[in-house]
């Protein structure tokens, strides 16, 4: 269970990007964070595993304070929180396999690992996840020679070989067209209700929010403005949406002149 | 919006003119400028103004260059018509008419909504052409009627390849004693020993050419030299030797004594004693001696002295290249992190550091190789090693640059990834830096050593080493054939390290 407690974020210029936010993710969640670009979503998943060093609050990770973590503490628990990225963050020169394999990193010792060595199950474990996202046919491939749907799906499979309880999800499907996001989302969603592994993903499609959300949070200038169950979300219309959301808030589909996401 | 709206309107009406426009028209009459200035165009004003001046200056410089001895400037001018008439003339009418252009530009600039013409700027422009044409003693003519000069080196050196084999020579020789001056008892003529070369002088003594007061050549003694069993009907060059083993070629009214053997491959031939300073320390009689040569051609082809010296020293250049470049990577990588803004920002003191090392490539990299080899060879001495120094110390200077650079525009993507794993400091660096950094660092150090093998040719001409010192030991001595094969070694070892870099390049980015 993830606890964000009173969490406020002040940049060094004094931008104020989270402010006093709180709220808790339950085990087995799909909790999906709303909000303009510049609303702090971004920010406030990095705080979560402190890429970003939160200003003041708390983070409890099943009751243990994240942000009062030194670093061997910190590093245990990153290890337990994959994430992925809008732009994938692969290492693109290097191989898919290597780009999946450094999931482990957090679980090896040190001086092997810097010499690419591995324990004897982890390339294993790596084309098993890359199997298991339809891609294991590509492992041996340069990261930047797959198309961005394979590679979002790297990126999961590498977030998969830390056996995270929690992904935590920065905008995963904003580079990608809408065939390709319901796709990454239905991995998401799998691992969601296969393993448990809970999610926290940013989002700003109305559709997608509404069939793969468990729970929404919605914010706007670093403040939690909107909470709503999965029912609420799903009854809502897009005027509601976009009052909480701004004016440029779009279906996946709208260009489509499909509904891909239905609002039943 | 509002910003934008004001820069529109302050570029489409300017503030009025100071002074109604014939003002400005006689203003600039006055002092070329001055009228744009009065019409609030300051900076074309202070331009016009500045490039007049300097025209003018320029002018007054070359005429009185031209005709320095002249007493006034009226006669410097006439004297400097005379002898270069098309250039002063057009100057001096581009001149006058650029300052009446300038009158007629502040009339046009100071009248509402009309400008002057950019064209202006074009008649300056032509003007300092013109100078810099006439400064530079820019001359077509000479370039293209002695162009023919350049034929008798040039073609040595384009084609040099007829001095990179040479014959073996066998060398036939005879030699005979001369006393100078006589004293009672002269050398006998030597032994012949059969089938030897022999050669026999007769007298055996006397006394050398000499010069009197009024240069005139005094004569020395004649002497008959007959030569026996040598190769027949072949050129015999007469050869002189001093006791402390000195030898040269005697000459005759100028040419030198040669004689041709005959059938049995004897020479008989009267040569005067030639003339040769004695010091004044040499007391008594001297012991010289007269010698016949031959030299043959066996035939056996080998090749020459100068190829062999230009693929040594290629082979030391090659080498050289690279010891600097492999000491600049080691160097410069250390330093390109100290260099790299990204790392540097964390604390004032790191970004102080930053400035340091930046401030310091900057110079050692303005600083030319061939100056950096000056420096070395006072330290190190002449030759490979001081080269080598300097080409590291360029080399970490601009590879700390070029590293820097490509450190500060990698992608933090993978690295915040790669953290979000729970990866150590190391760890991150070994799998998300590292990958990223080694196309660039690959592709800098490849071209670096390309450069440095390049340098590596010219450095040695100022000491430090390689074959530039050979190709300018060649052209000294105007051995342009040698001197040609060192150029021709530099050229095919610069353009396969060209291509050879950039196949690797090619593959590794």
């Amino acid at each position: 269970m993830l606890e964000v407690k009173n969490l406020t974020k002040i940049y060094d210029d004094g931008t104020v990007a989270l402010r006093n936010v709180s709220f808790t993710v339950h085990d087995g969640e799909f909790l999906i964070i709303i909000g303009l670009s510049g609303s702090g979503k971004s920010t406030l998943l990095r705080c979560i595993n402190r890429l970003i060093e939160p200003t003041e609050g708390q983070i409890l990770w099943d009751g243990m304070d994240i942000t009062a973590a030194e670093s061997g503490e910190l590093r245990k628990v990153r290890r337990q929180i994959g994430m992925i990225f809008q732009h994938f963050n692969l290492v693109k020169r290097s191989k898919v396999i290597t780009n999946v394999i450094a999931g482990r990193l957090g679980y090896v010792s040190q001086w092997p690992s810097l010499l690419h060595r591995f324990p004897k199950g982890d390339r294993e474990k790596a084309l098993a996840a890359l199997e298991r996202l339809g891609i294991a046919n590509q492992a041996q491939k340069r990261a930047d020679e797959l198309s961005g749907g394979q590679q979002q799906r790297v990126g999961i499979a590498r977030a998969l070989m830390q056996d995270p309880k929690i992904i935590l999800a920065d905008e995963p499907v904003a580079s990608l067209d809408p065939v390709l996001a319901h796709s990454i989302l239905g991995h998401l969603e799998m691992l969601n209700k296969e393993e448990g592994i809970s999610i926290l993903c940013s989002l700003h499609y109305l559709d997608l929010v509404q069939q793969y959300a468990s729970r929404v949070i919605g914010l706007r200038a670093g403040e939690i403005v909107y909470r709503g169950t999965q029912q609420e979300i799903r009854a809502m219309t897009d005027e509601e949406f976009k009052d909480i959301y701004g004016q440029e808030a779009v279906r996946v589909g709208a260009g489509l002149g499909t509904s891909a996401g239905g609002a039943t | 919006m509002r910003g934008n709206s004001e820069v529109r309107r302050r570029s489409r009406e300017r503030a009025p003119s100071l002074t109604p426009a014939p003002v400005n028209g006689v203003a600039s009459l006055l002092l070329p400028g001055l009228g744009q200035i009065l019409a609030r165009r300051i900076g074309r004003g202070l331009l016009i103004l500045a490039s007049l001046t300097s025209i003018i200056g320029l002018l007054g410089w070359r005429i009185v260059a031209l005709a320095h001895r002249q007493p006034t400037p009226l006669a410097m001018l006439v004297r400097a018509l005379n002898r270069r008439p098309f250039f002063i003339g057009a100057m001096l009418v581009g001149t006058v008419l650029l300052w009446l252009w300038s009158a007629w530009d502040a009339y046009q600039e100071a009248q509402p909504g009309r400008q002057g013409t950019a064209f202006i700027f074009v008649l300056i422009l032509v003007l300092f052409f013109g100078l810099g044409w006439q400064i530079s003693e820019i001359d077509l003519y000479k370039a293209v009627t002695e162009l023919s000069d350049t034929w008798p080196l040039l073609s040595k050196v384009l084609w040099p390849w007829g001095a990179a084999t040479e014959r073996v020579t066998e060398t036939l020789e005879a030699e005979a004693p001369i006393q100078i001056p006589c004293t009672d008892n002269p050398p006998a003529a030597p032994e012949e020993t059969p089938g030897q070369p022999y050669l026999k002088a007769e007298p055996t003594c006397g006394e050398l050419s000499d010069l009197d007061e009024n240069n005139d050549v005094i004569p020395g003694t004649t002497m008959t030299l007959t030569g026996r069993n040598f190769e027949p009907n072949a050129e015999t060059q007469i050869w002189w030797g001093d006791p402390i083993g000195g030898e040269f070629r005697i000459r005759q009214a100028g040419e030198y004594v040669t004689t041709q053997a005959d059938d049995q491959g004897s020479f008989q031939i009267d040569v005067t004693m030639p003339y040769r300073l004695v010091p004044p320390s040499a007391e008594g009689a001297q012991m010289m001696k007269v010698m016949a040569r031959q030299i043959s051609e066996t035939g056996a082809v080998r090749l020459s002295e100068p190829l062999l010296l230009s693929i040594e020293r290629m082979v030391e250049t090659i080498f050289l290249g690279m010891m600097a470049t492999a000491f600049g990577i080691v160097l410069a990588i250390p330093v390109s992190f100290l260099a790299a803004r990204n790392l540097m920002s964390g604390s004032w003191f790191s970004v102080g550091v930053y400035y340091v090392v930046r401030g310091i490539l900057n110079i050692v990299r303005s600083i030319e190789p061939l100056i950096w080899v000056i420096i070395a060879t006072q330290w190190v001495g002449l030759g490979p090693f001081a080269g080598i120094i300097a080409l590291t110390v360029h080399t970490i200077a601009a590879l700390g640059k070029l590293y820097s650079e490509a450190i500060e525009s990698i992608d933090p993507g993978p690295i915040e990834a790669i953290q979000a794993t729970g990866a150590t400091g190391l760890q991150t660096i070994m799998f998300a830096v590292v990958p990223q950094m080694i196309p660039p660092f690959v592709s800098f150090s490849i071209y670096r050593w390309d450069i440095n093998v390049r340098m590596s040719t010219v450095i040695g001409m100022v000491g430090g080493g390689g074959i530039g010192f050979l190709l300018v030991q060649y052209i000294r001595l105007l051995n342009f054939r040698a001197a040609g094969i060192a150029v021709w070694f530099i050229a095919i070892t610069v353009a396969i390290l060209d291509y050879v870099s950039a196949e690797i390049r090619e593959r590794f980015v």
